[in-house]
């Protein structure tokens, strides 16, 4: 136990590594799956193909075979800054977070459809009969109702992705599971650190399971504000 | 007096089904028009393209002269501003407040100062008896009052017309009434109005223009005085002694 305890270093660095890859992941997660999703529902047929083949490419293709794709093309064509941060290169890190967002968004773009396609057809139109165009329309009105109703999902999809993070290992990203399984290296015993990685994971998911349980308590309590 | 909405031929098709045959009708400023009949009869289908929320038909409908069917995205959304709309199921805005409902689209579209919208939404929601509701949400409310906050909300635009697609139909009976209430006060104020509606009382006694629609067709029309005490038609009487049970 002694043992283990003194590599607490690592398992911080390697945690702090994986909020940030994640943070970064989801974030262009968002981006992508909004664009992919009015790409997906254009009434323009190229476009709107185009949205359902990323969509479907990403969700039939393992995550690990898209990561080291992407890592492995970026690493090539670019010149990406070999500057150490929180134990890892950054021409891994960037990669890395690009792919997760990439391969977060063909899902966040399904939720949000999903989510789109929930809210009455009366709100758009009522919308576009006081005037508003179809984009100011979607922007305050649809978007925000879908926003809330998809709340859960999301929250689903960021605490997957807080796991999935964990593909960065095969292209180096010293994140908590690649930290865990060092530190398993040089005790020759992976079960101790693959445990207190398997506990640094349940605890971060679960934070952030409570963050949206609250998001969605406090969005439910608004709408039904008595005057 | 100047037409505001000149319909002709208008024809509309949901596949090989025909909904709307051949409809011609004007409507003046100030007028109060009601259009009545059967359900499935292309009462709120003709409402909706007026706006053109529904399109794919043919035929003309022009307001003010412009024409709404051939117009750019642009001149539209100009035309369906000077249209106000209220559904039947309200359409409220559930994420904003009433206030916010009253006075998102008119600030959005700068119509004025921000100042001046939200004196003119306290000013309506003082119309429509619901002053002390500016900061409620609207699923607090009940249908009648929602309703009267899809009125305001429209009125706010500052129309030149407003048309209503079976405005109390969604309505608990005890709510009609307030609705209604409101319209009244709206037809007296001269706003020129078309109205969808199963209130035969409220068509007879606001109504300059009845049009009776029956199987996408105008199948009758006049007075209010002429549809409910001389019309010779027999749909229409068959319709009317329906409704009147």
């Amino acid at each position: 136990m002694s043992d283990l305890v003194q590599y607490y270093p690592m398992f911080l660095e390697g945690t702090a590594l994986t909020i940030l890859i994640t943070v970064i992941g989801s974030v262009i997660g968002i981006l992508l799956g909004l664009l992919f999703v009015m790409m997906r529902l254009s009434k323009v047929k190229v476009i709107s193909a185009i949205g359902r083949i990323y969509i479907s490419v990403v969700r039939g293709t393992p995550s690990m075979i898209q990561v080291m794709l992407i890592y492995y093309t970026l690493a090539k064509s670019l010149d990406l800054p070999t500057i150490q941060f929180l134990g890892s290169s950054l021409d891994r890190i960037i990669p890395g977070s690009i792919a997760l967002g990439i391969n977060s968004g063909a899902y966040v773009a399904e939720i949000f459809r999903a989510g789109i396609t929930s809210i009455p057809v009366g709100q758009t139109e009522a919308g576009i009969s006081l005037g508003l165009s179809e984009r100011e329309t979607m922007q305050s009105i649809v978007l925000p109702q879908a926003l809330r109703n998809v709340l859960p999902a999301l929250g689903n999809e960021f605490i997957t992705l807080v796991k999935e993070s964990s593909v960065l290992f095969y292209i180096g990203v010293q994140e908590v599971t690649a930290q865990a399984l060092a530190v398993g290296g040089t005790l020759y015993n992976f079960i101790p650190p693959l445990l207190v990685s398997a506990v640094i994971y349940f605890i971060l998911t679960f934070v952030l399971s409570q963050v949206f349980a609250l998001m969605e308590k406090k969005m439910g309590a608004k709408y039904t504000r008595l005057n | 007096m100047t037409n505001v909405i000149e319909v002709k031929h208008l024809h509309k098709a949901f596949g090989t089904n025909t909904v709307l045959d051949d409809i011609n009708f004007t409507v003046q400023k100030g007028e109060k028009v009601a259009l009545i009949g059967p359900s499935g009869g292309g009462k709120s289908t003709l409402l909706r393209c007026l706006i053109h929320v529904e399109g794919g038909y043919s035929g003309e409908v022009n307001f003010e002269g412009q024409p709404v069917n051939h117009a750019s995205k642009e001149t539209l959304q100009k035309l369906r501003q000077k249209m106000g709309f209220v559904f039947q199921q309200f359409n409220l805005f559930p994420h904003m407040t009433v206030l916010e409902n009253i006075t998102f689209a008119p600030k959005k579209l700068k119509i004025d100062d921000p100042k001046a919208i939200e004196a003119h939404a306290h000013q309506l929601l003082e119309e429509v008896g619901l002053a002390n509701k500016a900061n409620a949400y609207p699923q607090s409310l009940s249908g009648g009052q929602q309703q009267r906050v899809a009125i305001a909300r429209a009125l706010a635009m500052k129309p030149e017309v407003m048309l209503f697609d079976e405005p109390t139909s969604a309505l608990d009976p005890e709510m009609v009434g307030e609705v209604l209430g409101v319209m009244k006060k709206l037809a007296a104020d001269g706003m020129t109005m078309i109205i969808v509606t199963h209130e035969m009382a409220f068509a007879r006694d606001v109504a300059d223009q009845v049009l009776f629609m029956d199987q996408g067709k105008i199948a009758d029309s006049g007075t209010a005085t002429h549809i409910f005490k001389e019309t010779t038609n027999p749909r229409t009487q068959e319709f009317l002694a329906k409704m009147m049970d």
